[in-house]
């Protein structure tokens, strides 16, 4: 990094990746959703939940996304520092669809592995800069 | 004491667990302490069982295999080693596409529900559910109630179809026929195309007679039959012929009939009572009703009576074609007769145009029929009582002849021929149950075959053979969809076994049995399901696609 900029680049690729990669997992996590309400016994009750999960954490996405993008480019700490908190949530919702749906497929393992992976070297990254901006 | 009966009634409340571990489920084990034919699972069957197998009925059993990983227990024999011997294997079966089922957080995805064990909490709502006659998924779409009912578009007018209640202006035509008990209930309705005769028993009484609705003729003709299931064009019931049947059981047809005869005390009798009601339906063959008759049996109930046998019948005839009683549509109908026909006089061989005129007219003649056994089992006695052939009812029927030395073989021989095939035996037996005259290709011939008793005989020509006995085989196959097949006869073949008559000496006698069978066989080859095939998508890139490099 250059002295003079405390922003953090490969937090900001990071991001931008993130933003892409969740718009394909949450259209085929939808997608195998369909599926699998067409191909197995997936009664409503137990299908309310994992929709719902889905949408919040479409929902939640978008702020999350755009607080690490504004922290992170006006090496802000309390964006950045609200971005983690949503991070947390989302996290908890993913392991939620990896562990807890009610099908979980071998696709869907995939997917929820590599978003935590994100989230989880994302997470790494903001407590970095947050650190680096706050000192 | 009472936690006894508590707990051992807890027991039986629950179900049985299912078996889940595939190396103890074995499908082909079917008899129960005995080892089953193949069936390499089959844990009553020891070592030298499996040496005499010679496939696998049941090579696999597996669990659900959309499971990522799951037990399979594999069943092969191995038939080079001498003896023979089965070999199990206990393997993991992995299934490699992306879309499988890593795990799943809902008990009952891969299980068939259980079913509820009633307990003193559900049963009311158990038995207010299942406890009637019927019931059904869906919920009853048709009630009597016709002023519930949502009446469909004006343009959509419906055909009638098989079992579709006839209806008429305010409700439906009534058959009254005896429900649970033998009393008369008017809320049957007679379905379309189904032929039916009831008989049942109601109340009256003298006095009341002119107010017994049930008695007149009017309710039964008074309100007319829609053409079409939804309002359209409406048939009126015209009457017939009226038969007054008197006291003492004589009936004579009066000459007119348009006259209404409505119910009357006379003389202590109520006369003009309806006995018996006979409606004709007649309809197009596209499920219009064009023409309704009633015919009516009227009569007399004297003053003790206090109730009276009514009997109903409906029937629907197709215009402009003869009521033939069909035997199946199309395909026979287990316990209805094997209809048959022959082929008109003076014409040599069977053509397309000369068919039109098989013998149809009445009904005796138009069945094969099969020598009928009677009590007294003698041949010759026995002439003339033939038993119709039911189709899929295997029949066999004989009797005993007594041959005395007098006996001639010619006129003997014929004779018997005579008892076993009957008066008219004959000639084409129809193919579907509601095979029609005039198409040729619904007829098969009877193929007649004659098989001498005795192979090696020293005396061909000059002895006496006689026919002893008549089998007919009929050979009938699966036609039409895998949902719904229909019976189809294939062929037919009567086969006459003669016997040679040695000379008896005089005054000896003889007994010989005569036998005649029916047998059916079914050939139906096994239904082949077929699946319409995917559509292939067909991608080819234009031919100058690769211009200027190509």
């Amino acid at each position: 990094n250059n002295s003079s900029q405390l922003s953090s680049l490969p937090l900001q690729i990071l991001l931008y990746v993130n933003g892409i990669y969740y718009i394909f997992y949450f259209l085929a996590t939808l997608a195998m959703i369909i599926y699998k309400s067409q191909v197995f016994s997936y009664p409503d009750d137990f299908l309310t939940p994992d929709l719902a999960v889905l949408f919040v954490m479409a929902i939640l996405e978008v702020p999350r996304l755009y607080l690490g993008f504004k922290g992170n480019l006006t090496e802000a700490e309390a964006p950045l520092g609200l971005s983690l908190g949503l991070t947390v949530g989302s996290v908890v919702l993913c392991v939620y669809l990896l562990l807890w749906q009610t099908y979980v497929l071998w696709a869907d393992v995939l997917l929820n592995a590599v978003l935590l992976a994100a989230y989880g070297l994302e997470s790494g990254l903001k407590v970095t800069a947050i650190t680096a901006f706050v000192s | 004491p009472a936690d006894t009966v508590d707990a051992s009634q807890a027991r039986v409340r629950s179900v049985p667990a299912p078996i889940t571990d595939v190396a103890r489920l074995c499908v082909c084990d079917l008899l129960v302490a005995q080892c089953d034919a193949n069936c390499c699972c089959d844990p009553d069957c020891s070592p030298e069982d499996f040496s005499l197998f010679s496939t696998c009925s049941v090579p696999v059993v597996t669990g659900d295999s959309q499971l990522c990983s799951q037990k399979a227990a594999v069943y092969s024999l191995d038939v080079e080693a001498n003896p023979p011997e089965r070999i199990f294997k206990l393997i993991d079966q992995v299934n490699p596409s992306i879309f499988c089922i890593h795990a799943t957080n809902y008990k009952q995805a891969l299980y068939l529900k259980s079913p509820e064990i009633p307990t003193p909490e559900n049963f009311d709502q158990l038995l207010d559910k299942f406890g009637g006659a019927t019931f059904s998924a869906e919920p009853d779409t048709w009630n009597l109630d016709t002023a519930a009912q949502n009446p469909p578009d004006a343009n959509e007018t419906s055909k009638y179809e098989y079992g579709v209640p006839v209806q008429t202006e305010d409700a439906f035509l009534r058959l009254p026929s005896p429900v649970v008990s033998s009393w008369c209930s008017d809320a049957n309705p007679a379905g379309f195309l189904v032929n039916q005769a009831t008989k049942c028993i109601r109340s009256v009484s003298v006095e009341k007679c002119d107010s017994i609705k049930a008695l007149s003729m009017l309710f039964y003709i008074n309100s007319s039959i829609l053409a079409l299931t939804w309002f359209v064009l409406q048939v009126n019931i015209t009457v017939q012929s009226i038969v007054v049947q008197s006291v003492n059981g004589m009936r004579t047809l009066l000459n007119s009939s348009d006259v209404l005869r409505l119910p009357m005390v006379l003389d202590e009798l109520c006369i003009n009572a309806v006995l018996g009601v006979n409606y004709h339906i007649t309809h197009t063959d596209t499920g219009e009703i064009i023409e309704a008759a009633a015919a009516f049996v009227l009569g007399a109930i004297s003053k003790e009576a206090l109730s009276i046998e009514q009997s109903f019948e409906i029937s629907f005839t197709q215009e402009n074609t003869q009521p033939v009683p069909l035997s199946g549509n199309p395909g026979y109908v287990v316990g209805l007769p094997v209809r048959a026909g022959f082929q008109p006089q003076g014409y040599p061989f069977p053509a397309a145009f000369l068919f039109a005129a098989l013998d149809l007219s009445s009904n005796k003649h138009s069945q094969l029929t099969i020598l009928q056994s009677t009590s007294t089992q003698d041949c010759l006695a026995a002439q003339g009582a033939r038993a119709p052939v039911l189709f899929g009812y295997n029949m066999v029927s004989g009797c005993k002849l007594r041959i005395t030395a007098a006996m001639k073989c010619q006129p003997l021989a014929q004779t018997l021929l005579d008892v076993l095939k009957g008066q008219s035996f004959p000639e084409y037996v129809a193919s579907f149950g509601n095979s029609q005259a005039q198409d040729v290709l619904d007829w098969v011939p009877i193929t007649q075959l004659h098989i001498s008793e005795q192979m090696i005989s020293n005396t061909l020509q000059s002895s006496c053979q006689i026919p002893v006995s008549l089998g007919i085989e009929v050979k009938w196959t699966k036609y039409g969809s895998l949902v719904n097949p229909q019976a189809r006869i294939v062929n037919v073949t009567a086969t006459i076994t003669t016997t040679t008559l040695k000379q008896l000496p005089s005054g000896r006698e003889r007994i010989i049995p005569v036998t005649s069978s029916v047998v059916f066989t079914d050939i139906s080859s096994p239904a082949e399901p077929s699946y319409k095939a995917w559509p292939t998508i067909n991608i080819k890139l234009p031919f100058d696609f690769f211009y200027p490099f190509v």
